[in-house]
């Protein structure tokens, strides 16, 4: 198993998302100096990037730890 | 014997059901020989023991009421009244109720597993923990076979394919099933996963025993992370629901409630994608703003804004000082006054003292110009254009005409003579 998280960047998918909503709030809230909001609203479109792609580009990544997967038809134990 | 009136076999058949028909029984047997198929109105099969076996027949509405999914082999309790199938003579017991023989029992001993639970505050909604708004490895631990599994998949591949998943293939019915369940929790959870789905499709009550059991519910308990059940179809309720953080009615469900769904987030970006760039053009239109307010300001428009202040600061010391001058002045002129009279008083000796050294001064220094030491008999010789200062006897010819300047006078003389001496 790797430990490597599965957002591109390193980050985590929520804590991306978390960090993002929460320049827009700083941004918004107008409380900050000028040279912090550009530094912020880029930080922000960073993330924003990061985050589309992630969602975009996402494949299912699947791994077995126990037993071998079956076809759908092969069986129906466990069936609904 | 009286004489019987013969009776057609249609008749003969009819009284024999009106018999039969009249007395219901509940009959417990063994399952055999299912025949099930959609087409048919009925479910046919056969309830046997050691020494007889029974043809039997249930209505298809009646059966899929039941809930009973009959396999040969099967134990179960049918209720209902034999009937006469007149077009092949044939007896056969229609079942009106199945329930999987036993169960009862079953229930008794989850039921009071229930309450042992309840009293340990396992099944507490105090106990029950958020899942992760958007996890980053699912754990599933569920059948590797059959249906559900591959709902799981589908569904979370189409919600959420941003989650790595990590399935626990284990036997879900039978003998091990529970040992199997609780490896497979301690696994996903081993390799990392953030929340666990604990699934299977519909079954018997029996078949959901192992999600009925106390080494599973106590798995469930004690995960260190959030686990969703979604165990078979509603109403049935087991008690790894009862312990778990979130019931789902189904596997399909499970993986809903455990995952946003990507459509949404992108939704969502698109909204923040917006705020954000409005938030900037927000923060840099109130700086501007701002910027044009102030360059409003009267300040900037009139100097005597700053310089007012200062003014006036300005006006009012050059008040207090006019105030205070007078009386500054009046002293000073006082004290300038007597002394002037003192000086007057002093001044005449002092004046004919002075005018004594002065004479003094002026007779020495008459004796330093050129003019006094000529009166003392000195006289220069000057070249005949009267601005040459002869100094040497080289520097005149014999016959030579020189000027000499006495104090009063001067007079033109011929040069008869020369005697030179050597230089000194």
């Amino acid at each position: 198993m790797t430990e490597q998280a599965p957002c591109s960047d390193q980050l985590r998918f929520g804590d991306a998302l978390a960090e993002l909503e929460r320049i827009v709030a700083e941004l918004e809230s107008g409380t900050m100096p000028l040279e912090d909001s550009l530094a912020r609203y880029e930080r922000g479109v960073e993330l924003l990037k990061a985050l589309r792609e992630t969602l975009g580009q996402a494949q299912q990544r699947i791994t077995m730890l126990l037993g071998e997967l079956e076809t759908e038809d092969a069986d129906d134990t466990g069936a609904e | 014997m009286p004489e019987m009136r013969a009776l057609s076999v249609s008749e003969a058949l009819g009284l024999a059901r009106k018999a039969l028909e009249g007395v219901r029984l509940v009959v417990v047997g063994e399952v055999s020989e299912v025949s099930d198929k959609p087409s048919y109105k009925a479910v046919y099969f056969s309830l046997a023991d050691e020494g007889a076996v029974m043809p039997c027949l249930m209505w298809r509405d009646a059966y899929s009421e039941s809930g009973v999914s009959l396999r040969c082999g099967s134990l179960v309790e049918a209720e209902g009244v034999f009937t006469v199938y007149a077009a092949k003579g044939r007896m056969q017991f229609q079942v009106r109720r199945l329930a999987l023989a036993g169960e009862g029992v079953l229930r008794m001993q989850v039921a009071a597993l229930a309450r042992r639970l309840q009293a340990e505050g396992l099944t507490s909604s105090d106990r029950k923990r958020r899942l992760p708004a958007f996890p980053t490895r699912i754990g599933l631990v569920t059948s590797p076979r059959g249906k559900a599994v591959h709902d799981v998949i589908r569904t979370l591949g189409r919600r959420y394919p941003v989650a790595e998943l990590l399935i626990a293939g284990v036997l879900v019915e039978g003998d091990g099933a529970a040992e199997a369940i609780v490896k497979g929790l301690r696994v996903v959870t081993e390799a990392g996963a953030d929340v666990v789905i604990l699934g299977r499709g519909g079954g018997s009550y029996e078949d959901l025993m192992p999600f009925n059991s106390e080494a599973v519910a106590r798995a469930v308990a004690s995960c260190p992370i959030p686990v969703v059940t979604g165990i078979g179809h509603e109403p049935d309720t087991t008690i790894a629901d009862m312990v778990s953080d979130l019931t789902a009615s189904t596997p399909t469900a499970a993986a809903e409630a455990a995952t946003p769904a990507s459509a949404d987030l992108m939704r969502r970006l698109e909204h923040i994608s917006t705020r954000l760039a409005r938030g900037l053009a927000y923060r840099v239109q109130a700086l501007e703003h701002r910027v044009a307010l102030l360059s409003g300001r009267p300040l900037f428009c009139d100097a005597r804004r700053i310089l007012g202040a200062w003014e006036q600061t300005l006006d009012g010391l050059s008040g207090s000082l006019e105030r205070a001058l007078p009386r500054r002045l009046d002293v000073a002129s006082d004290r300038l006054r007597s002394a002037d009279e003192r000086l007057v008083s002093v001044g005449g000796r002092l004046v004919s003292a002075a005018g004594a050294s002065v004479a003094l001064l002026e007779a020495r220094l008459g004796d330093l110009s050129p003019l006094g030491i000529l009166r003392r008999g000195y006289s220069v010789c000057y070249a005949e254009d009267g601005e040459t200062v002869i100094r040497s006897a080289g520097q005149v010819s014999l016959a030579e005409i020189v000027r000499v300047r006495l104090a009063d006078g001067a007079l033109g003389c011929r040069v008869e003579t020369k005697e030179e001496e050597a230089a000194r």
